[in-house]
């Protein structure tokens, strides 16, 4: 029991140091980013199919294993298909004249990295819409099932920055965390009127606040990756910068009421009000409008991540370390509080 | 004479009337707010000339209905603060004077409402014409408007404590608080000029309602912590 | 935004962008030297603050 207080410390950190090592270290699953030329005509085309993650690496998988296959309700079958680079193949097809729908699938098998897949890879202009002639028609070969090791897994346009999900996630759960811990002792502050809630529910709130904008900032870079720009108008982003804008609030509310007596009472006041309103703007309203950020539309999850088991792996660990770093940051200030009131009231 | 709950009520009539009146003696308070909006509204009526779209409308009306909300609101508690009142403490339920505040906060924003909508119908006119839905604009103007006050009415509650500096506290402790209300708001009032169906909007005025029932009883419940202090 | 991910994406074709240039042992090493400075220095105030509780109870007022 003696040592537990530093065990946890120390735990938290090294969960910290792995979960860094283990997401930037981690390969990510092998997915196709882009098609070349994305617009089409009937008639014989030349496609260019670009990848992330080498899934046409030399050592591990001869070309002729490759097919590759169009879809738009019906299967086209693309020949030719050579290998330019470990992440780029070129192929031929011969688009007809008519076609069930304009829009068509990409899907590559591939020996060694199972099928790689592109949504509307490429748009048909000109085609007639109709059932597509015999002479066309294709049978995709047998999927396999790839052994890829531990890897991240692949999500269109999230790509690369699903590592951002060890850093922007957990650190606003932190922050839910120590705010939950701040609304607590608020809530005992204002029954029982002691100094020390009134410690810490304003130790809470100044650790909570740090994570809190740290979270935002990790949020706009995902943003600007994924949705292309730093900030957008949504539910969830603005109960975000609200949340982070009244606890600032919180603080403001403290300075200003300087050495006033009752200062515990007005901003526990505040503080449970404060933590309701990020309670109703963070968690409920969000649900109920649409909304880009995932893990909404009545979902409480995050399972439009795929959370697979390697990132569950690290995702799991990082929760832990980022809540052990922040508590370890609330008892520090928390300490300060009660120091610096016990040197000016004894 | 009153059971418990019945003299809460009372306490917050008496305190409502009494607002009322004490605005109605001091004209030059509703003046002030009422000058106030209007040349708001003439201002933005200046700067957009003519010309003004269903968005830029209801974004110069939610501009005008906040700095109008803060001016009218800002000063409810001022009364509170002054020692001569501070008996006050000792002989009125905290409870029955924040439903009066609140029903005060209710007529404030039912003037308010009126005074900004025909100053706007009187400079800019309805910018989408005919296909605007009226009734909805002014249903959306007054709800948006109601859960802008009752917020601000509890902020204003707390921010009086402060011995210095308590109005610009108020502004800057209430305008985050204000953003959801506010963007829903303009998204009612944009839709409704717009003409789009009330049944694709209805959910709006259930979200506004919902923070409006939700700070106005966090008032009720946390104002009398703030009173015995 | 296409524009740009291709750019990063491909800026070198050889190598895969995230790997091959070596960017993610920069990044992992860099972040976790700052990992290790917060680690430091919460530490060291962990330390000075259970001295200063301890100095304090040592000495009732």
């Amino acid at each position: 029991m003696r040592y537990w207080n530093s065990v946890w410390k120390m735990g938290g950190i090294l969960l910290l140091a792995y979960v860094i090592v283990r997401g930037f270290g981690t390969p990510l699953q092998p997915g196709l980013v882009e098609a070349n030329p994305s617009r089409l005509k009937p008639g014989l085309a030349d496609l260019e199919l670009k990848a992330v993650g080498q899934p046409f690496a030399e050592e591990n998988a001869p070309i002729e294993g490759h097919q590759l296959i169009l879809k738009s309700d019906q299967d086209l079958i693309a020949t030719n298909l050579t290998r330019i680079s470990p992440h780029s193949v070129q192929a031929s097809v011969v688009i007809p004249d008519l076609l069930p729908s304009p829009a068509l699938d990409a899907f590559l098998f591939t020996p060694s990295s199972g099928t790689l897949f592109l949504g509307n890879a490429f748009f048909v202009e000109g085609a007639g819409t109709g059932p597509v002639p015999q002479a066309f028609a294709a049978t995709p070969p047998a999927e396999v099932d790839p052994n890829l090791g531990f890897s991240f897994p692949y999500q269109p346009n999230i790509i690369e920055s699903i590592r951002n999900l060890l850093w922007h996630v957990p650190m606003w759960f932190a922050m839910f965390f120590v705010m939950g811990i701040g609304f607590v002792a608020s809530l005992m502050q204002l029954r029982t009127d002691k100094a020390d809630w009134d410690h810490r529910s304003e130790a809470a709130v100044r650790t909570g606040l740090v994570f809190g904008i740290l979270g935002l900032i990790t949020g706009s870079l995902w943003a600007r990756w994924t949705w292309g720009a730093w900030w957008v108008s949504d539910p969830q982003l603005n109960g975000a910068l609200v949340t982070v804008l009244l606890y600032t609030g919180y603080l403001l509310l403290r300075a200003a009421m300087g050495e006033d007596e009752r200062v515990g009472r007005i901003t526990a006041v505040y503080n449970v009000f404060a933590f309701v309103m990020l309670v109703i703007l963070l968690m409920v309203l969000p649900r109920y409008t649409e909304s880009l950020h995932p893990g909404k539309d009545g979902n409480p999850g995050f399972n439009s991540y795929d959370l697979d088991n390697s990132l569950r792996a690290v995702f799991y660990p990082a929760v832990i370390g980022w809540g052990a770093l922040c508590y370890w940051m609330y008892t520090l200030r928390l300490r300060m509080n009660r120091l610096e009131y016990r040197l000016l009231n004894e | 004479m009153y059971s418990g709950f019945q003299s809460t009520l009372q306490t917050a009539k008496t305190i409502a009337s009494l607002e009322w009146r004490l605005e109605w003696r001091q004209g030059h308070q509703i003046a002030s707010v009422g000058m106030f909006a209007l040349s708001s509204v003439y201002v933005a009526f200046q700067a957009a000339r003519n010309d003004v779209s269903a968005d830029a409308w209801s974004a110069m009306l939610w501009m005008v209905y906040l700095f109008s909300g803060f001016t009218a609101v800002g000063r409810l508690f001022d009364r509170e603060r002054s020692s001569a009142r501070r008996y006050l403490q000792w002989t009125v339920d905290p409870l029955g004077l924040m439903l009066g505040k609140l029903a005060h906060a209710i007529f404030t924003t039912t003037g308010l409402s009126a005074v900004v909508l025909c100053g706007f119908l009187l400079f800019l006119g309805w910018p989408t014409g005919e296909t605007a839905k009226m009734g909805i604009v002014v249903f959306a103007a007054w709800l948006g408007g109601l859960s802008m006050t009752t917020t601000l009415v509890f902020v204003t509650a707390v921010a009086s404590q402060v011995k210095a500096g308590g109005s610009a506290l108020g502004a800057i402790l209430g305008l985050p608080l204000l953003i959801p209300q506010l963007i829903l708001a303009t998204r009612l009032t944009v839709g409704a000029l717009q003409g789009t169906p009330w049944s694709l909007v209805a959910e709006i005025p259930l979200f506004l309602t919902t923070l409006c029932a939700g700070t106005s009883i966090m008032a009720c419940i946390l104002f009398p912590y703030i009173w015995r202090a | 935004m296409n524009t740009l991910m291709n750019h990063i994406l491909f800026l070198n074709n050889l190598e895969g962008f995230f790997f091959g240039s070596g960017k993610a042992h920069v990044v992992t090493g860099v972040s976790l030297i700052i990992l290790a400075g917060i680690a430091f220095s919460m530490w060291r105030m962990d330390r000075r603050l259970t001295q200063l509780e301890n100095e304090k109870n040592d000495t009732p007022s």
